[in-house]
């Protein structure tokens, strides 16, 4: 029972914090990111499994997290305001060539991220090249460029 | 920022720019909370730290307890016990309260001449020591989450009370 509750407290825990951290954070993962991403899911596993280290409780866990996901993903298939909740909106971030700094410092964006994105995805050197840029739900940046 | 960008676009997504500025002035609000959760974790707010420790001494000022006012659930915490009792007497200690039904108790220093249980609380004769002051040192270790009380009695007019929150 312990482990249950401990896996669903630990599953919206996180949710919420990485919601706090934003789209940014994780989205492009560089190497820091990644050492990052596993010293949480470090800290996260002790937590989780306390000092019971048995099959059973592992699969306890396991199952709690699982339902809760897919639980999690079948509330968004049905409601629009969950899926807006739990995964965020898509932002433009560049529009017909201009850059759009007010929204680029709140999704935590400089000009270099989305020329570097425009670079590797569309081999696009200047602003004036793209259409649209678009910070997805996921992080990452979408480019379209000029036809 | 500037009106216009405030305004949401249809092409090529479909924004909503109010839910977005909730969801950006959340990220806001939501790192100052973490941060405010780490200054409040280092100040000792969870245990293992400054705000934690405290001691409290009877009316008298013969027992006191220097004891941690937070802690959490699995780690061993220390619990000093200073008795000042009268030289060339018999100390005896009465431990007792929830602290000591629910927490198990690891190490007990120095130990007891006898350890007689006195309903669930545990009654300890420390001897005769030469000056009358004894100090007992203990480690316990809760699983129990929740507020736990401890009462600490030496002699009849000697008591102390104090409280310890587990968190999980």
């Amino acid at each position: 029972m312990d482990s249950i509750l401990r896996a669903t407290c630990m599953y919206i825990a996180l949710l919420v914090v990485f919601r706090i951290a934003g789209r940014r954070s994780l989205g492009d993962l560089t190497t820091f990111d990644f050492v990052l991403l596993m010293i949480i899911g470090e800290a996260t596993q002790q937590a989780l499994l306390g000092e019971d280290f048995s099959f059973i409780n592992s699969m306890m866990v396991i199952a709690t997290l699982i339902v809760l996901d897919v639980g999690l993903s079948l509330a968004k298939l049905n409601s629009r305001r969950v899926a807006k909740l739990v995964d965020g909106h898509a932002t433009l971030v560049v529009e017909h060539g201009r850059f759009l700094h007010g929204r680029m410092r709140r999704t935590r964006l400089t000009e270099e991220d989305i020329l570097e994105s425009a670079r590797t995805n569309q081999g696009v050197e200047r602003v004036e090249q793209i259409k649209f840029a678009i910070v997805e739900r996921t992080g990452k940046i979408s480019i379209i460029p000029q036809e | 920022m500037e009106e216009e960008e405030l305004t949401s676009r249809h092409l090529p997504v479909e924004e909503d720019m109010p839910a977005q500025r909730r969801v950006w002035r959340f990220e806001r609000v939501g790192w100052y909370a973490l941060m405010l959760i780490v200054l409040l974790g280092l100040a000792g707010l969870f245990g293992n730290g400054p705000l934690s420790e405290a001691t409290v001494r009877s009316a008298d000022g013969r027992v006191a307890v220097d004891y941690k006012r937070v802690s959490r659930a699995g780690i061993r915490e220390e619990l000093r016990i200073r008795v000042q009792g009268t030289a060339g007497e018999p100390l005896t200690v009465l431990l007792g309260g929830s602290l000591v039904r629910e927490a198990s108790i690891e190490t007990l220093q120095p130990e007891p001449l006898t350890s007689l249980s006195h309903g669930e609380a545990l009654l300890l004769s420390l001897g005769t020591p030469v000056d009358g002051a004894a100090t007992l040192y203990l480690t316990l270790r809760s699983e129990h989450i929740g507020p736990l009380e401890g009462t600490v009695r030496a002699g009849s007019g000697s008591t102390v009370r104090f409280t310890t929150f587990i968190y999980p």
